[in-house]
């Protein structure tokens, strides 16, 4: 059993960026956005949030989801530096799918908590919503359609066992919510129920953000399709469910977006004197089970919160906010059970009766979540990451939680399936 | 390590499931078997495993109803089919597509899996699969893709 040791020094988040999550073809202000541009973008906001030039990193980590394919590119942490006027820094990119973002944070965190550096720069970018015209310049995208979207998904899985035997894709989506209902003697009603009130939770959410994919609610789809309200809507032909329990508005929301954040060790923060507090990085569980491993976010959940609270010392009760990796909506309420954030067999209740909206007594994702957020995929869990620091500050608009929230915690999850389980807690 | 140090696992394991037979690797130390089978034992991370033959048969242990989304043309063009969980006989648990021989029985599953108990017996069923070399290409490769049947499909 990984047992996690005590970081060489603390480390804290001291700015944040990260661009809308729309899709940038479709607003004529960012059509013709390349990848450059849009990390551009994150990283100089997130430099400047924490008082600090481009000439003041040291290092700098690259994060997207799938290079190769929405990115046309091998070698994307080589492409982006000059943007954001780091030229000849040294860089790493990684991928680790949906994933990616938390690995960002925790990456980040180890190269300054080591003393390797002082000051990093974390972040991600997927223009997610279009492919690029390849041999074309960077500013030109073309449409992703399904069809050329669907076969790149199973590619997170296993090529020797997972793909080919078709179980990894099979049981993704559904296996940990269809244990949960019946472990609770739920009938399929009840499931529903709570997965449409946390959508409606969610959008409502995205929707007070400017940041968001969406700018309408769940009335309005209604009104839009002659029905006379969102729980109408929700349960209506206009939302089928697609797999055994989720409904279209189940899953995530394919978007452009990029993030970035940036780190340095506490003490140094701390005698810089900001503005705003710095936001301590306490610790990252982390586990890995491939996806088509029985119950395989369920054990990594599982796990990376073990190594998380035994770490920190923090205790679930302590926690007063949480963010959920969930492309697919149902993670949301079993794994808020899981890390001990709303109690066992309680979480479908609070979901359907609205309770982890931003001013509800159990906030989850207070930006939305990938399916009402927006999805930009490797740059996501930065996303979450960005939200979560803003909402610590005080200073997440007309979203912000009542009681400035002290404590959070991120779920992350994704790519065939990586889990980092960290805890984020205000300076005092 | 020397070539004559080495052999594809996974080869041998589709090799065998194409001939209805299904090897593992069972681990030197705990016993346990890697099903389907790989270099090193992940029930107590020892490096070390050596070939062993199943029987291909176990039972069901959970089950998933696919939707649209995860919906595969070619497994629906050869009968109702599900998601779920098997532990074999000899131990391992992974998950398959499970074959279930009638609509019905797909919408009953987990009912009786999960709330009467019942124990489900499964066998393995590879199906064919041929596959383009490449996209668009006449050339193909052939291989057996390890699924499973409800024992009640084959005993009606
Ligand atoms: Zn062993």
């Amino acid at each position: 059993m990984v047992k996690l040791g005590k970081q060489a020094r603390s480390v804290s988040i001291v700015g944040v960026g990260c661009t809308p999550f729309k899709n940038f073809e479709d607003h004529p202000e960012t059509k013709g956005m390349s990848e450059g541009d849009a990390f551009g973008y994150a990283a100089l906001e997130a430099i400047e949030d924490a008082g600090l030039a481009p000439r003041d990193i040291q290092y700098f980590y690259h994060g997207a989801a799938n290079p190769f394919m929405i990115g046309d590119s091998l070698t994307p942490n080589m492409q982006v530096a000059d943007w954001f006027g780091v030229r000849g820094l040294g860089s790493v990119h990684h991928s680790e799918a949906c994933c990616t973002g938390y690995v960002a944070l925790q990456e980040a965190v180890q190269a300054v908590a080591s003393g390797t550096y002082d000051i990093v720069l974390s972040g991600a970018v997927d223009l997610a919503a279009s492919l690029p015209v390849v041999n074309a310049p960077g500013c030109f995208r073309r449409d992703f359609p399904l069809e050329e979207m669907l076969p790149s998904i199973p590619m997170v899985y296993d090529r020797a066992y997972g793909r080919p035997l078709d179980s990894a894709f099979g049981i993704s989506f559904d296996n940990w919510i269809n244990k949960y209902r019946w472990e609770y003697d739920l009938s399929a009603e009840d499931i529903d129920a709570a997965l449409n009130g946390m959508s409606k939770s969610l959008r409502r959410d995205a929707v007070l953000n400017p940041l968001a994919f969406y700018e309408s609610d769940f009335d309005d789809a209604a009104k839009a399709n002659g029905l006379e309200d969102a729980d109408a809507f929700l349960s209506s032909m206009f939302n089928p469910k697609v797999t055994q329990y989720l409904r279209v508005t189940g899953f995530e929301t394919k978007c452009d977006g990029a993030a970035a954040l940036v780190v340095m060790p506490t003490e140094m923060a701390v005698a810089r004197g900001y503005d705003h507090q710095p936001i301590d990085v306490l610790g990252t569980g982390a586990a890995a089970f491939e996806g088509a491993t029985p119950d395989n976010e369920y054990m990594g959940t599982k796990e990376g919160a073990r190594q998380v609270y035994e770490l920190t010392g923090v205790s679930p009760d302590e926690i007063d906010l949480l963010f959920v990796n969930d492309f697919f909506l149902a993670g949301d309420i079993v794994a808020a059970e899981e890390v001990g954030y709303i109690p066992r067999g309680e979480a479908w209740q609070y979901a359907r009766d609205g309770r982890c909206g931003f001013d509800g007594d159990k906030p989850i994702n207070t930006h939305g979540g990938r399916c009402n957020f927006g999805h930009a995929h490797g740059a996501s869990g930065v996303a979450d990451i960005v939200e979560a620091v803003r909402q610590m500050r005080g200073t997440a608009g007309a979203a912000q939680m009542p009681n400035v929230p002290r404590t959070t915690f991120l779920r992350g999850f994704g790519g065939g399936q990586n889990i980092r389980c960290q805890i984020l807690r205000t300076h005092e | 390590m020397l070539l004559t140090d080495m052999e594809p696992i996974v080869k041998r394991f589709y090799d065998g499931v194409a001939k209805g037979e299904y090897w593992g690797r069972k681990c030197v130390e705990c016993g346990a078997i890697e099903f389907p089978p790989h270099l090193g034992c992940n029930a107590c991370g020892c490096g070390h495993t050596e070939w062993v033959q199943l029987s291909g048969h176990g039972t069901l242990e959970s089950f998933v109803v696919p939707g649209i989304q995860n919906d595969k043309p070619y497994l629906k063009a050869v009968e109702p089919y599900g998601y779920g969980k098997v532990k074999l006989d000899e131990g391992p648990e992974y998950t398959f597509v499970i074959f279930c021989g009638k609509k019905k029985v797909v919408k009953r599953l987990q009912e009786r899996l999960y709330k009467d108990h019942e124990v489900i017996g499964v066998h393995a069923k590879p199906i064919e699969r041929v596959t383009p070399l490449k996209p668009g290409s006449d050339q193909t490769v052939t291989w057996s893709e390890l699924c499973f049947e409800l024992d009640e499909v084959a005993e009606a």
